[in-house]
């Protein structure tokens, strides 16, 4: 399943770039994030508790920043498995700059199985959607409780 | 597959209810029809600690009209509130709706209140509810509250509702005589989840014009929507068959819809501006006794 | 609270008195505890119906309901159907057409035409059609149903 979408910051692109490159603010942003630690630079295992209505779930898994290219773009793969179900996927983020403003896009393929899979396929890929865009708020509460 | 073991509790009034759901909280769901839940229990993708049965609730079971307003109790049975010769006289459109909701043992169960509560983006009840302005009225321990459509639904599966709160009672404005409506929906087969549904409500002024136009969408977004920019298109006009295809273009402008593998983004876009055409048709067809 | 419940529930008018798990699915409440194995279980997640039976008159999905919360309830399974060691005329008229293979929807099918012919002694092809959407055959292409509770339907009505 593709996800793509975009969310736009006030600030330069190298602000922006460090906003997303440190742990501390992505702990903070995605959402359900229980855990984040860094296992070797750039990858971190993370547990996730996320819970829609009546289907909750509790995830770990392994974030890989790969290939950076600062502050232009990375490549972020993941994968994660709870109850529910198993969600892997890779996007690429890209940032470029438009005046003062930051534009970060996300593009990328997830897959999800399991039992989610079979009752939740109508709404997986609304939802990512949805809690990327609660992430992309929470970094930008970030970036100004930081600014 | 089997649910899941859980506490098993059953409430036979509100106070209760709300008071087992201040006790367990998170933990806790409630089950009423149980045609969303017990599905998703039966896969483990739900898999409450505490179930709280309201179905001894009889005091939320009823259907009754008060002055303008259509009341129905939140634990009406969907097959009841379809069959009410009083919602099919003045609320025609909600028992349209409601027949279409997967098959008649489904609507045995299922509560009016369930649906709404569940949230379901592909749910025919929530797109009625918007056509229809009703109000939901919710109780939990500081009291109650009535909300519009848009207070209530907030996103995929998700509504306003706090956590020991619940939805007691739907409000919905009977629909004044000659009033054109239509409820329309695609679906692969009868009684799947639809890919797009489509509320039309047409209140017809004098000399044939329309006075206000109502269009809800269901399926092209996290919540059901009302295209207003094609309502307005409609307001204060003769309907004709060229605002009509108007109005459909402009509707499938306001639909903000997901690909999934029953369905691209772009095919709901489409089947949203068809269907919203069809459905005023016949709309306007109604209105004019037809 | 937790643990298993005694409930007491009316099947094809024979009274019945059980302890009961919560998560116990009332079609397996039914086929395994009872023994009724008339009512089958398949996809348990409302989709092909062929667990409906009637409760307090109407038909459900026993899939998606607990044993626990039929307490005090009046359920009717195909095994209700016939009487005096003879064929209701619903199953006589799907015996005459053919209207099974395998036999799986066969009880689903049966209870949502004993619904349709008690509450719409008459009904339309398009209403049968639409009575017996709610079940999935895979083997007979459903027209031999729909012809089966089409004939099955004066028969009913001379009861």
């Amino acid at each position: 399943m593709k996800i793509e979408g975009k969310y736009k910051f006030l600030a330069s692109q190298e602000q922006i770039w460090d906003l997303f490159m440190d742990q501390k603010n992505l702990e903070k942003a995605i959402p359900g994030c229980e855990k984040m630690e860094e296992r070797e630079p750039g990858k971190y295992d993370v547990l996730l508790k996320i819970g829609i209505a009546a289907i909750k779930g509790t995830y770990t898994g392994k974030v890989e920043v790969v290939d950076p290219e600062p502050p232009n773009r990375y490549r972020l793969l993941g994968e994660g498995s709870g109850n529910p179900g198993f969600v892997k996927g890779e996007a690429t983020i890209e940032f470029s700059q438009e005046g003062q403003h930051t534009i970060v896009s996300y593009q990328g393929d997830m897959q999800v199985g399991g039992l989610i899979a079979g009752i939740g396929q109508r709404m997986i890929g609304g939802i990512a959607k949805m809690m990327a865009g609660q992430f992309f708020k929470k970094m930008a509460k970030e970036l100004k409780s930081q600014q | 597959m089997k649910p899941s073991a859980f506490e098993y509790f059953t409430a036979s009034t509100v106070a209760e209810a709300i008071s087992l759901l201040e006790r367990y909280e998170d933990e806790a769901k409630i089950i009423a029809g149980g045609q969303s839940l017990v599905p998703m229990m039966n896969f483990r993708v739900a898999q409450p600690e505490v179930l709280i049965d309201i179905n001894g609730i009889k005091e939320l079971d009823y259907i009754r009209q008060e002055d303008d307003e259509i009341v129905i109790g939140a634990l009406t049975r969907e097959r009841d509130v379809e069959l009410s010769p009083l919602v099919q006289e003045k609320c025609p459109i909600l028992a349209e709706a409601i027949s279409l909701i997967g098959h008649a043992s489904i609507r045995t169960r299922g509560t009016i209140g369930g649906s709404l509560v569940h949230a379901d983006p592909a749910a025919e009840i929530p797109v009625a509810i918007y056509g229809l302005d009703a109000k939901m009225k919710v109780v939990g321990p500081s009291g109650e509250r009535t909300l519009e459509p848009e207070e209530f639904f907030l996103s995929y599966l998700t509504t306003s509702l706090e956590p020991s709160e619940i939805l007691v009672e739907v409000r919905i404005p009977v629909l004044p005589q000659k009033t054109g409506w239509s409820f329309v929906e695609l679906t692969r087969r009868r009684g799947d989840f639809y890919i797009v549904a489509v509320a039309s409500i047409l209140f017809m002024g004098k000399g044939g014009v329309c006075k206000e136009a109502r269009i809800c969408l269901g399926g092209v977004g996290p919540t059901s929507i009302r295209a207003e920019e094609a309502e307005e298109i409609l307001a204060g006009q003769v309907i004709t068959d060229a605002l009509i295809e108007k109005a459909g273009q402009k509707a499938a402008e306001a639909a903000d819809p997901e690909s999934d593998y029953h369905a691209s983004a772009e095919y709901r876009r489409d089947m949203t501006r068809v269907f919203v055409q069809r459905g005023l048709a016949e709309a306007r067809n109604r209105a004019k006794g037809g | 609270m937790a643990g298993r419940r005694r409930i007491t529930v009316k099947v094809n008018g024979v009274e019945y008195e059980r302890e009961v798990d919560p998560k116990r699915l009332l079609v397996d409440f039914l086929r395994d505890d009872l023994e009724l194995i008339g009512t089958h279980v398949g996809c348990e997640h409302g989709f092909c119906g062929a667990c409906t039976v009637l409760f307090n008159g109407r038909s459900i999905r026993s899939c998606l309901m607990f044993a626990v919360q039929a307490d005090g309830a009046e359920i009717m399974t195909v095994e209700g159907l016939a009487g005096d060691g003879k064929l209701h005329p619903l199953q006589e008229a799907f015996r005459e057409h053919h209207a099974l293979q395998c036999g799986f929807c066969t009880p689903g099918m049966l209870m949502v035409a004993y619904e349709l012919l008690r509450d719409n002694p008459d009904p339309t092809e398009e209403e049968v059609r639409l009575a017996i959407a709610g079940v999935l055959c895979r083997c007979t292409g459903y027209k031999q149903i729909i012809d089966a509770v089409i004939a099955a339907a004066p028969k009913m009505r001379g009861k």
